[in-house]
């Protein structure tokens, strides 16, 4: 019953914080239309068949000193919309205003709205299945995002200075500290996976730095997304590396320390010898289930523009070639590491699991 | 470069993981090819949906029932997958039309330039497609985890019945949450850092509604709520087949 009352609140919470966030136009310095009225003009391209169309968009202000104004801006759009908005019924755009009943252009669209309900279907699903440990995860997820910007911004302040590379070697370490720290509190076994998740991700980053460094060809790193807001791309391309592994390394560290945790527990005189054989069954378990997550969730962003070269008439091979070769590497650098932190880390958990078993004997 | 890594990565694989390290490569490569083909059949003209639905309905049957055997577990595991790719389809067809997020942002401007836009093709089901693929490798991932745990607690204990089989399922698929979760987030951390770098000193509100921000955390978003709802769909429907199966 009282777990029901739980939900009932989050629910009013999320639809309260959606029908804010549907209604939060006082909040923004830049004036918003809302749609009213759209009149389109259709053109076809006889040569591509693509239809351009020029859109007539009537609508009201929402906010700030022009509120209630009636407006009337032109969008340009296509049916195929690579670099450009179709404006529907329910839109609201940001515009900017001059005196008169035209704007002089759309300068966004309003999409806070969509990532409030993303972000409250998460919270309500994270809740509902793991509901005290959900805050946990949920708050080592706040905890990184933090650092996350901390670095960023302790980056760009010392811009030209400071060495990304070294940063981000520094704040992976905290990465792993810290949120390994508040998913499994403090023990001998969160302790050894704190330590097998750095030993990996410094082995198996230094195993590539080293691979891409002897390799003579030159890589195409600057076509990695974003790639032109640092002015220092090879370190980019190698803090893209350190950092896609490291969440799924973190994931093989805690895995092997908690079961070898659970044989010492079930079996205190177990040998060392026989810790890490059974460890080793345990890895076999493990291999590679992370790589095709790995996989799928990085190497798909290049599907957008593997597939504009591609009907441009670049064939795919190519098109890989030219675009995807990077996304691959961090791909298959990740899985490496991935793969490596299995024996590293059951060495050192046995390792650190097994000296700390001593000690408790000898009391 | 990527054969060097790849040489690398199969000799890793092999030692350490013997015969199934050797099916984890295959599979990561058929993985591959998929995706390859994918974008084979999308550029000839074909339906950017329909067709990253069947990539992925094979994707799941391959890695489940190539990696592992055809079971009762892998079974269950199929079904709660492709009922998730559903509900996550349904979440992206909404996002894909209502929130102008296809095609591409201003910072991509320089390396589309000199091609032409007229495609002649909706760019919004190339983004619901990137969706939908992205989402595969977590579900099957965490779903093949939880439905071997709760296969393994059957046999231990056998007289337990739905109700506590789910309940079980539950506190496994608890365990494997902040894990996946914090995986996922790593991810696709480094795209985050290269979008706030580009565009240091904007304002909140310029950000939250920004394109290319809005596509970057729908994915983050998309696979955390896919990796979470798989854990209850799964175990419900492996506890369900697990007793009928007594």
């Amino acid at each position: 019953m009282k777990k029901k009352y739980k939900y009932l609140i989050a629910i009013i919470i999320s639809l309260l914080f959606i029908l804010f966030i549907y209604n939060d136009h006082f909040l923004y310095k830049r004036s918003i239309l809302k749609v009213d009225k759209i009149v389109e003009k259709v053109e076809d391209n006889e040569s591509t068949k693509e239809k351009h169309i020029t859109q007539t968009i009537y609508g009201t202000i929402k906010n700030g000193k022009d509120k209630g104004r009636k407006i009337k801006v032109i969008n340009h759009t296509s049916t195929s919309g690579v670099y450009d908005e179709q404006v529907h019924n329910n839109s609201e755009l940001f515009v900017e205003v001059k005196s008169g009943d035209t704007a002089i252009g759309i300068t966004g669209v309003k999409r806070d709205k969509y990532i409030a309900v993303l972000l409250v279907i998460f919270f309500n699903s994270i809740i509902f299945v793991a509901g005290q440990k959900g805050f946990k995860t949920l708050l080592s997820l706040l905890v990184n995002i933090v650092i996350s910007f901390l670095a960023i911004f302790m980056f760009q302040k010392h811009a030209g200075t400071w060495n990304m590379l070294l940063l981000y070697l520094f704040v992976s370490a905290l990465f792993v500290t810290i949120s390994l720290y508040i998913t499994n509190g403090k023990s001998k076994k969160t302790l050894a996976s704190v330590l097998s998740s750095i030993a990996s991700f410094i082995v198996s980053f230094g195993l590539a730095f080293l691979i891409i460094k002897l390799y003579k060809k030159p890589i195409p790193y600057w076509t990695l997304e974003y790639i032109e807001a640092v002015h220092d791309y090879e370190n980019f391309f190698y803090v893209t590396i350190l950092l896609s592994g490291l969440g799924a390394i973190m994931d093989i560290a805690i895995t092997i320390s908690s079961s070898l945790n659970e044989l010492i527990e079930k079996n205190p005189k177990i040998t060392k010898h026989n810790l890490v054989k059974s460890g080793r069954e345990i890895c076999k378990d493990i291999i590679g289930t992370m790589n095709n997550v790995m996989l799928f969730t990085c190497f798909t962003s290049v599907i957008p523009m593997t597939f504009l070269l591609m009907k441009n008439g670049i064939v795919l091979g190519d098109a890989l070639k030219m675009y995807s070769q990077v996304e691959l590497i961090v791909v298959l650098t990740s899985c490496i590491s991935i793969v490596l932190a299995i024996p590293i880390s059951l060495y050192i958990s046995t390792f650190i699991l097994h000296s700390y078993k001593k000690k408790g004997d000898d009391k | 470069m990527i054969t060097i890594l790849s040489i690398i990565l199969f000799t890793l694989l092999v030692l350490i993981g013997k015969s199934r390290g050797f099916k984890t490569f295959g599979i990561f490569y058929l993985n591959l090819f998929l995706i390859l083909v994918y974008l084979f059949l999308i550029s000839i003209g074909l339906n950017a949906i329909l067709h990253a639905i069947i990539i992925c309905i094979i994707v799941s049957a391959t890695t489940l029932f190539g990696l592992n055997e055809v079971n009762l577990k892998t079974k269950s595991s199929f079904k709660a997958i492709m009922i998730v790719l559903i509900f996550i389809f349904v979440l992206t067809f909404f996002l894909g039309k209502y929130a102008n997020i296809q095609g591409f942002s201003a910072e991509s401007l320089e390396a589309i330039g000199g091609y032409s836009f007229d495609l002649n093709y909706d760019m919004t089901n190339v983004l619901i497609g990137m969706f939908l693929i992205m989402v595969i490798g977590t579900i099957i991932d965490t779903s093949i985890s939880v439905s071997s745990a709760l296969n393994e607690v059957y046999i231990n204990n056998p007289y337990l019945n739905q109700k506590d089989l789910y309940k079980s399922g539950m506190n496994i698929g608890k365990d494997i949450l902040s894990t996946t979760i914090n995986t996922l987030y790593f991810a696709l951390v480094a795209e985050f850092i290269g979008f706030f770098m580009w565009h240091y000193g904007s304002s909140f509100g310029y950000i939250i509604n920004y394109k290319s921000f809005v596509v970057e955390i729908s994915k983050l978003l998309l696979s955390f709520i896919a990796s979470i709802l798989i854990i209850p769909i799964t175990s419900y429907i492996t506890s369900k087949a697990l007793i009928k199966d007594k």
